[in-house]
């Protein structure tokens, strides 16, 4: 599902965040990567879905070759990835509702389909009641559900987690993590989340990264 | 109110200039109207030793000829009839050149006057060529001046207005740049991401067209309070409403779509 092989990753031409790292997740596997602040955790994961381009190296995301990706191809592997932001990427002048109806209207779904859907995904997170609201009126924790709530709209192929919970209070940091663990097992989705806090008990099947010094490593 | 504002940014030179245009259009018709008017008025007189073979002559500088009209030998010499003898009438008759009135199809400028009688004067058997370059139309060399003028403000307003216009595009482009971002991470195409920017210009460029046709309706319905009768009589100024509407109307979409497209062009280059 996604392969990268000794790519190096940078802002700039003088520091590498990711130096020679390589990497293999498995289909359906679920995915935790760690380490400490400014370690190049969220660099990986943006590197992932092309928001940050390879220096060098060779990267595969669901068979797109990800250096030198044309924007069409993006668009297209962009489409079977659900993302989940640390500061939600919500769009603000939007109801909830609207905001799950998004990846489901960009992948094609009809207003119909898209509306039964999001109806669908508000009650799992548990804020049907809240369905009209803007993202600016909830809370962070609710904010954060209706992000998990839009990554999982389209049933994508993989989710890309950055530190979903790091803002949340316990009972919306449980519903997010149920919410993608659900996916991983009963959708088979591919889940992959940067945190710096593995959960305690989690109760599936993970592999753990970590990145020190721009390194990529296995948790054993 | 502050996307009002913002709309006002991108209707107000719009507007103004779609406003010149509505005028450039107007003169652009008066001259016109007003060069047929005294072109059909006008003609040129040639005097050749031998008949000129009227096919061959079609153009002159550039302008194309309408028609050539022969002017009868009989009507001349009918002028002349009372002092000579029959004699002297059937001599003159043999001896008289060949008269031609030359119509063109539009009113000449004093150069391409100049123009014409040299290429006429090429011609071997012309012995003489009258283009009347006294009576030359003074009205209509101050409208084809102020049609220049209006043309050359359009000109500077268009530059200033697509200028003003990409700079509002901007701001919204800006001010929408989080939602394009999450619509893009999304695998939204750049055109779906901006979906929003392009309504509001398209908005702008209808309320831009609306407020144009308002005035060119009104303007239509009261000419005689802004043009003197005295005026109507000499030009033409009656406007031909339903040309000039679908004219600003094409301009407006068009001004706004195409910089909408440069600014979503550069936008693009800038993000990807």
């Amino acid at each position: 599902m996604i392969t990268a092989k000794e790519i190096y990753l940078s802002y700039d031409k003088n520091r590498f965040i990711i130096k020679k790292g390589s990497l293999h997740i498995r289909d359906k596997e679920f995915i935790f990567i760690g380490g400490n602040s400014g370690s190049g955790k969220s660099t990986l994961i943006k590197s992932l879905y092309g928001d940050i381009g390879l220096k060098h190296g060779e990267m595969f995301v669901d068979g797109h070759k990800m250096k030198g990706i044309s924007s069409s191809d993006l668009r297209k592997l962009r489409r079977d990835i659900g993302i989940i932001f640390q500061d939600y990427k919500l769009i603000n002048e939007w109801t909830i509702e609207e905001n799950i109806m998004l990846p489901l209207k960009i992948n094609g779904y009809s207003n119909d389909i898209s509306k039964k859907q999001a109806l669908n995904l508000l009650s799992h997170v548990k804020l049907s009641h809240r369905k009209g609201y803007k993202p600016n009126q909830l809370s962070g924790g609710e904010q954060q559900r209706v992000a998990v709530a839009r990554a999982l709209a389209h049933n994508p192929k993989i989710i890309i987690a950055d530190e979903p919970t790091g803002n949340l209070d316990d009972y919306s940091a449980e519903v997010v993590w149920n919410l993608l663990k659900g996916a991983n097992e009963q959708l088979g989705i591919t889940v992959v989340v940067v945190t710096h806090r593995v959960p305690k008990n989690f109760g599936i099947k993970f592999r753990q990264l970590s990145i020190e010094d721009g390194i990529i490593y296995e948790v054993s | 109110m502050k996307s009002l504002k913002s709309i006002f940014s991108f209707i107000i030179p719009l507007t103004a200039m779609l406003i010149t245009f509505a005028i450039f259009l107007f003169t652009t018709k008066v001259v016109e109207d007003y060069k047929l008017k005294i072109s059909n008025d006008y003609s040129i007189v040639v005097v050749s030793s031998l008949p000129l073979i009227k096919d061959n002559l079609n153009e002159f500088a550039g302008i194309k000829v309408k028609n050539i009209v022969t002017l009868e030998k009989n009507d001349i010499i009918k002028n002349m009839k009372e002092n000579l003898s029959a004699k002297s009438i059937e001599l003159l008759r043999k001896k008289l050149p060949f008269f031609y009135k030359i119509h063109l199809e539009n009113y000449p400028t004093t150069l391409q006057l100049k123009e014409i009688k040299e290429e006429i004067k090429q011609i071997k058997t012309v012995k003489k060529v009258e283009i009347f370059s006294k009576n030359h139309n003074q009205i209509f060399l101050l409208l084809l001046i102020i049609q220049k003028i209006i043309a050359i403000v359009f000109v500077v307003i268009l530059i200033y207005a697509v200028i003003i216009i990409a700079k509002q595009i901007k701001i919204w482009f800006y001010e929408h740049h989080e939602k394009i971002t999450i619509m893009r991470f999304h695998g939204a195409s750049i055109l779906y991401s901006a979906g929003s920017v392009i309504k509001q210009a398209v908005l702008g460029a209808i309320i831009s067209f609306f407020i144009v046709a308002g005035l060119i309706i009104l303007l239509n319905e009261n000419l005689s309070l802004v043009f003197p009768l005295e005026l109507q009589s000499v030009v033409n100024i009656k406007l031909s409403v339903q040309e000039e509407l679908i004219k600003v109307f094409v301009l407006s979409l068009f001004i706004s779509v195409s910089t909408i497209f440069g600014v979503l062009f550069k936008y693009k280059l800038k993000n990807d």
